[in-house]
């Protein structure tokens, strides 16, 4: 089940490296915004200059697609899951879809904690832990909330300026406590995969689970 | 009646046997211990030690929140004995400590202890009488929650170290106090002399020998006690206890350190550790690639070893003068390599806790008495400043102008504000990366409400090194009156060191609230290390009724009087009162 994972990782892992380095410039989705684009207005968003969160998974400049699937149409939704988030763990704890499906993920925090939902790889998701550990240490992200403010600040540093980090990725979202938003996602092709949280040590401590795409 | 009999070896979760019978809606379980005379295996060594139910360490008791316990202690020795249940919260009657709680238990006699278990996490239990602990009578105890824990893993094992001696803890009290650097191997000779002469010119090299001697300790005083060998659940290095997975599984490590004397710096070369739970109550998870256990406390952490190989478990005495090793591995009998020890170090003039002339602390304009924390946040905890410029009083009775603390430059990203600046025992990760401090500790839901402390308590930690005399506010436990405490009052304590040593004071019966900056967020412990030229706040809801034992854990210190009894006064009448 890991060699394929890693396999798949190692290629993955190289563009993230490129991308996420040059430009940590993310689309925004703050899911207290009942799974809208609340920020989306703010910049430019989707375009795969704008550099996702994981970026690196793009395919030939085709801005929205992942290695595992894109962003799902409303009217293509053919199931619906409902996700709680809760100190530090998922409800359900495992999830299994189809190739080919659209599916809703309607997700609430019921924690008191900031968490993640976020659909990806394993190599994704510890990549994504490196840029949330970074959030952290700016204050962009505080353990229970979302620092709007921070977010918009520019954190480029030496030569990067005009660096901005934000958390927006149509296959992640970020909510407060008692937030709740939604996910759309089309499945594309059969493989394992993870949701997970990545706020810093919720991965590790287990907030994530296996994802099988059938 | 039944009998729990449980390995030290971790099972996985579903595994788990609950050997409890229901009476009506309470979970009630019965479980004996019997205390023997036991022989300790040390692979360098063996001696006559005391144990529990045959064994050193004794079993892991296994209790679930909510359950009513009732524990029969059996003492097969020639001598009277007790156990104290370490970090659980009940009636002080139970507490086992002799001459506190009760009169502890007489050869042949059986005790039976009774009390709710109002609590869930990693604990231990030990003999409070004497020696013995040291001598090998300790266990462990796990209790598991009644609700969701906010962390999965799929197995578990509890890591108990400690620091097994070839000496009796009688015979090594008697050296000690009859010459107090009996077990300091690591002393300079005139030869470090020599080369400190040549890197810092002969008359800073004198000056600092002299306030050396002056302070009748020397910089190599991290470990009073040493030619111990390091045990982990018992097993030397080279016997290597093995704890199995497989890849990919996440297991969560619970670490106590049940050592008399020694703190361990703790890493698995290969894995980052998330720690989840410190001293029982868990904390936001905290990813790290070490950590230093103080004497009697417990850290819980999950790694997730992905590749199917060996990890070895090291764990290096805070003085470098042995270590402990482990191994987690897919499969018995496969080893990882066993990295060396890093050079001992030295402590400093930051560890007297006074500014030396010549050196330069680097002072920068700070506020008056703040210490910025690298997050930003302001540090009241770590004040070290008074109206009238600190003064410590040496070991020796003389008196010495400290440092100005609030003018440190010193504060960097790698800085641990619980060490004094400049201090040659701050710790740093072996492998780079990051090293837990107590700033890192937020508690992941605060047991009591925050608020304003009603009454602050300042506990000087005191010694005469060269006597080998360990004391609270220059008084030893036998001349000193009890503390009282007033029943819900909520008690600010100030700790400062004034000694050359890391002393972890332990409270019985009342959680210490750490203040590390965090407000309401401020880790909730049982054990709280005071680093050497440190002013450590801590803060305690006094919410239990009785009579209770506050001492320093380093077994040789609380014997010789870092010691005292705290009655806590008024509030519902104590059981057995």
């Amino acid at each position: 089940m890991y060699t394929t994972t890693h396999k798949f990782a190692g290629v993955a892992l190289a563009a993230i490296v490129a991308v996420a380095s040059i430009n940590l410039q993310h689309a925004m989705a703050a899911g207290q915004h009942g799974g809208g684009h609340g920020h989306a207005n703010d910049k430019p968003q989707g375009h795969s200059s704008d550099g996702h969160m994981m970026g690196g998974m793009m395919k030939g400049g085709h801005g929205h697609a992942f290695e595992f699937g894109e962003a799902g149409q409303a009217a293509d939704v053919t199931r619906e899951i409902e996700i709680t988030m809760r100190d530090n763990l998922f409800d359900p704890e495992s999830i299994s879809v189809k190739a080919g499906e659209t599916v809703r993920f309607k997700i609430t925090n019921k924690g008191e904690f900031l968490h993640e939902f976020g659909l990806g790889t394993a190599a994704m998701h510890a990549e994504h832990q490196k840029q949330m550990a970074t959030m952290m240490e700016h204050g962009m992200i505080e353990p229970d909330r979302i620092n709007h403010k921070m977010m918009k600040m520019d954190h480029g540093a030496g030569g990067m300026k005009g660096m901005m980090m934000s958390h927006d990725d149509p296959n992640s979202i970020l909510l407060e406590p008692g937030k709740s938003g939604e996910i759309i996602w089309k499945f594309t092709k059969p493989m394992d995969l993870e949701f997970a949280c990545n706020v810093p040590g919720h991965y590790e401590s287990g907030m994530m689970g296996p994802l099988k795409v059938k | 009646m039944l009998k729990r009999n449980s390995t030290r070896f971790g099972r996985t979760l579903a595994g788990i046997v609950l050997s409890t019978v229901l009476i009506g809606a309470v979970e009630a379980g019965e479980y004996n211990i019997s205390v023997d005379p036991v022989e300790i295996d040390a692979g360098t060594f063996t001696r006559a030690g005391i144990g529990y139910n045959g064994a050193s360490p004794g079993p892991v008791l296994r209790f679930k929140e909510g359950e009513d316990v009732t524990i029969n202690v059996t003492n097969n020795l020639a001598e009277s004995t007790s156990i104290h249940w370490h970090g659980l919260i009940l009636p002080f009657r139970q507490d086992g400590v002799p001459g506190i709680s009760y009169d502890g238990i007489g050869p042949g006699e059986t005790f039976t202890y009774r009390f709710p278990i109002v609590q869930s996490g990693t604990y231990w239990f030990h003999s409070h009488t004497g020696f013995q602990e040291p001598d090998g009578a300790y266990g462990a105890i796990v209790i598991e929650p009644k609700g969701r824990e906010p962390y999965r893993y799929n197995r578990e094992y509890v890591v108990q170290l400690t620091d097994a001696h070839p000496h009796s803890g009688h015979r090594i009290m008697r050296n000690l106090k009859m010459k107090a650097d009996y077990y300091n191997r690591k002393q300079r000779t005139v030869f470090d002399f020599l080369h400190d002469s040549e890197k810092m010119g002969f008359d800073a090299a004198m000056a600092d020998r002299k306030a050396w001697g002056d302070m009748r300790m020397t910089p190599t005083d991290i470990e009073d006690l040493q030619g111990f060998t390091p045990l982990i659940n018992g097993k030397s290095a080279g016997q290597n206890w093995t704890g199995l997975f497989k890849p990919g599984e996440r297991i969560r490590l619970r670490f106590i350190n049940s050592s008399a004397m020694s703190y361990f710096d703790i890493r698995i070369p290969g894995l980052k550790m998330t720690v989840v739970q410190a001293d029982g109550n868990d904390v936001r998870p905290v990813p790290v690639d070490e950590f230093r256990i103080a004497v009697a406390e417990t850290y819980d952490v999950i790694v997730r070893p992905m590749e199917d190989k060996a990890y070895t478990v090291f764990a290096e005495s805070m003085g470098r003068t042995a270590f402990g090793r482990g191994t987690l591995a897919p499969r018995e009998g496969m080893t990882a390599a066993v990295p060396e020890m890093r050079e001992p170090p030295l402590l400093t003039m930051a560890d007297m806790g006074m500014a030396h002339e010549g050196m330069d602390h680097g002072a920068v304009a700070m506020p008056e008495g703040s210490h910025k924390m690298p997050d930003g946040s302001t540090m009241k905890g770590m004040e070290h400043s008074s109206k009238d410029g600190m003064t410590h009083k040496m070991p020796n009775g003389s008196t010495m102008k400290g440092m100005d603390h609030a003018a440190h430059g010193s504060m960097t990203k790698q800085a641990d504000p619980f060490y004094a600046a400049g201090s040659g025992l701050l710790p740093s990760a072996a492998d780079g990366g990051k090293f837990l401090s107590y700033a890192d500790l937020k508690a992941q839901k605060p047991l009591y409400k925050h608020r304003a402390a009603t009454r602050e308590i300042e506990l000087r930690l005191t010694g005469n090194m060269e006597r080998y005399i360990w004391s609270i506010n220059g008084v030893k436990y036998a001349d000193a009156e009890p503390l009282r405490l007033r029943y819900g009052e909520r008690v600010r304590f100030k700790f400062v060191n004034e000694t050359m040593m890391t002393h972890p004071m332990h409270l019985h019966g009342m959680w210490s609230i750490v203040d590390n900056g965090s407000g309401k967020w401020n880790p909730v412990k049982h054990v709280v290390s005071v680093a050497p030229g440190t002013t450590l706040y801590m803060e305690t809801e006094v919410d239990a009724p009785g009579q209770w034992a506050f001492h320093c854990h380093l077994s040789y210190h609380a014997d010789s009087g870092m010691f005292r009894k705290v009655v806590v006064e008024g509030g519902p009448k104590a059981e057995g009162s």
